[in-house]
């Protein structure tokens, strides 16, 4: 393996992760998802040469960023918005983490089907500045450059994700026997 | 109706307000309900989110996916670079017979036929992954020391099996270290070599399959087995095939081997 390759696998590869998680929540299936990561990290490295200074993260995720906004986009305005599929409750390590009483286990499924709904629905605009604040703990700086806006509307976006969210969260609870449990 | 400090609020709860504002921005909370309230609501999503959302990893399959894209990338990269055909674009086996004669080569084809299903052996793909793992994470050592006294030891009580140990410093391989890996339902031992500035694992296992493919590369990576008793090694690295064969020898003349 040559220099770059190594390189690359060293300081761009340790980001995968979160690119795959940045990708899923852009793209909402599955199959989309995969080929998005994998486009991402195809551009990344034909493009590694240009990575200056030391915040990979970000400029991973601004390159997913830009294979959805190219090449997925369209295709997901065409369609309906779609619900999280059956099987993503299933996936990841959260659920089998989850407390073992079973009756707490399922009101935390609900909990977390309830929200990864919630998140499913928002706009983009607000979905990504979330995910990139709340799950990746990404400071404002590193959302404007992967978003490419100001400060500014960064935050204004973030409240209004978070406000909205809060919103159809406790809407949905008082809605459902199960969450108020 | 909106406190206009509102804001600050979400800067504060999300560490980017400084000391000045901060000290603000909590003196302003104990006297406005609605500032409190909106913190609280900030934390109390913060925290669900964080429980409740998968925090996924990328699937393997993936992952391997993505290693084989990346590995067709950098060899249209080379050949574009330096337009010179590489090893990998012939089989292995004309380098390992090349000098040899004729029937070897014909042999060396059919053992090839024979065992290429073996290629998709599940345990391949454990040691990939575990090299590469190694590789990524700081996972790369569990007890550092260029001394075989020290690492051979080690493995008594933290593996299943007793490898060969040894350093090579003076031919090139420089000991650094071992490791345990879970590999075939047991704790393989792993040992570290430095060769230049490739890290070479040398995996040992109780033997359990009758058969493995004896050298094969795999998403550019290298990888050499054999065994040696009841023991099964695999040396896996990113080195040039002939640098990791010159390994294997030596610790084939060690060890005492039955396969080649």
């Amino acid at each position: 393996m040559d220099d770059r390759r190594r390189r690359f696998e060293a300081q761009v590869l340790p980001h995968l992760d979160a690119a795959y998680r940045f990708a899923r929540r852009l793209a909402r299936s599955a199959d989309d998802a995969d080929d998005m990561v994998q486009e991402a990290i195809l551009r990344a490295y034909r493009g590694f040469d240009a990575l200056r200074g030391s915040d990979v993260k970000a400029w991973l995720l601004t390159i997913v960023r830009n294979c959805y906004s190219t090449s997925f986009k369209q295709q997901q305005r065409r369609a309906q918005v779609p619900l999280p599929e059956e099987h993503d409750t299933q996936d990841g390590h959260a659920l089998i983490a989850t407390t073992p009483d079973p009756e707490s286990a399922s009101i935390r499924r609900d909990e977390q089907h309830t929200l990864e709904s919630l998140i499913a629905g928002l706009s983009d605009d607000y979905r990504e500045v979330l995910i990139l604040r709340e799950i990746e703990d990404m400071r404002y700086r590193e959302i404007a450059a992967v978003t490419n806006l100001p400060m500014g509307t960064v935050m204004s976006r973030l409240a209004r994700a978070r406000s909205v969210l809060k919103e159809q969260w406790l809407r949905q609870a008082n809605g459902e026997p199960h969450a108020v449990l | 109706m909106q406190c206009s400090d509102s804001p600050h609020v979400q800067a504060y709860f999300d560490g980017e307000a400084d000391a000045v504002t901060a000290a603000n921005i909590e003196r302003h909370m104990e006297r406005c309900a609605e500032c409190r309230t909106l913190h609280r609501d900030l934390d109390e999503l913060r925290t669900a989110l964080r429980r409740d959302l998968p925090h996924t990893a990328i699937p393997p399959a993936l992952r391997a996916r993505i290693m084989r894209a990346l590995d067709e990338e950098s060899s249209i990269d080379k050949l574009q670079r330096r337009p010179r055909p590489t090893w990998r674009t012939r089989p292995f086996w004309i380098g390992a017979t090349s000098g040899g004669f004729g029937m070897a080569a014909v042999a060396a084809t059919l053992a090839f036929l024979l065992v290429s299903p073996q290629l998709t052996a599940p345990v391949v793909d454990e040691v990939l992954n575990a090299h590469v793992n190694s590789l990524l994470s700081t996972h790369l050592i569990d007890v550092v020391s260029t001394d075989k006294h020290t690492v051979k030891p080690w493995f008594a009580g933290h593996t299943d099996v007793s490898p060969v140990v040894a350093d090579f410093e003076p031919q090139g391989y420089k000991l650094v270290g071992g490791r345990v890996d879970y590999l075939d339902h047991q704790r393989a031992a792993v040992v570290v070599y430095r060769h230049g500035a490739h890290v070479i694992n040398v995996f040992s296992w109780a033997a359990t399959q009758p058969s493995l493919p004896e050298k094969l590369t795999r998403n550019g990576y290298h990888f050499v087995f054999w065994k040696a008793g009841d023991l099964q090694y695999c040396a896996v690295s990113d080195t040039g095939r002939d640098e990791l064969i010159g390994l294997v020898r030596l610790l084939q003349d060690l060890g005492g081997t039955d396969a080649g």
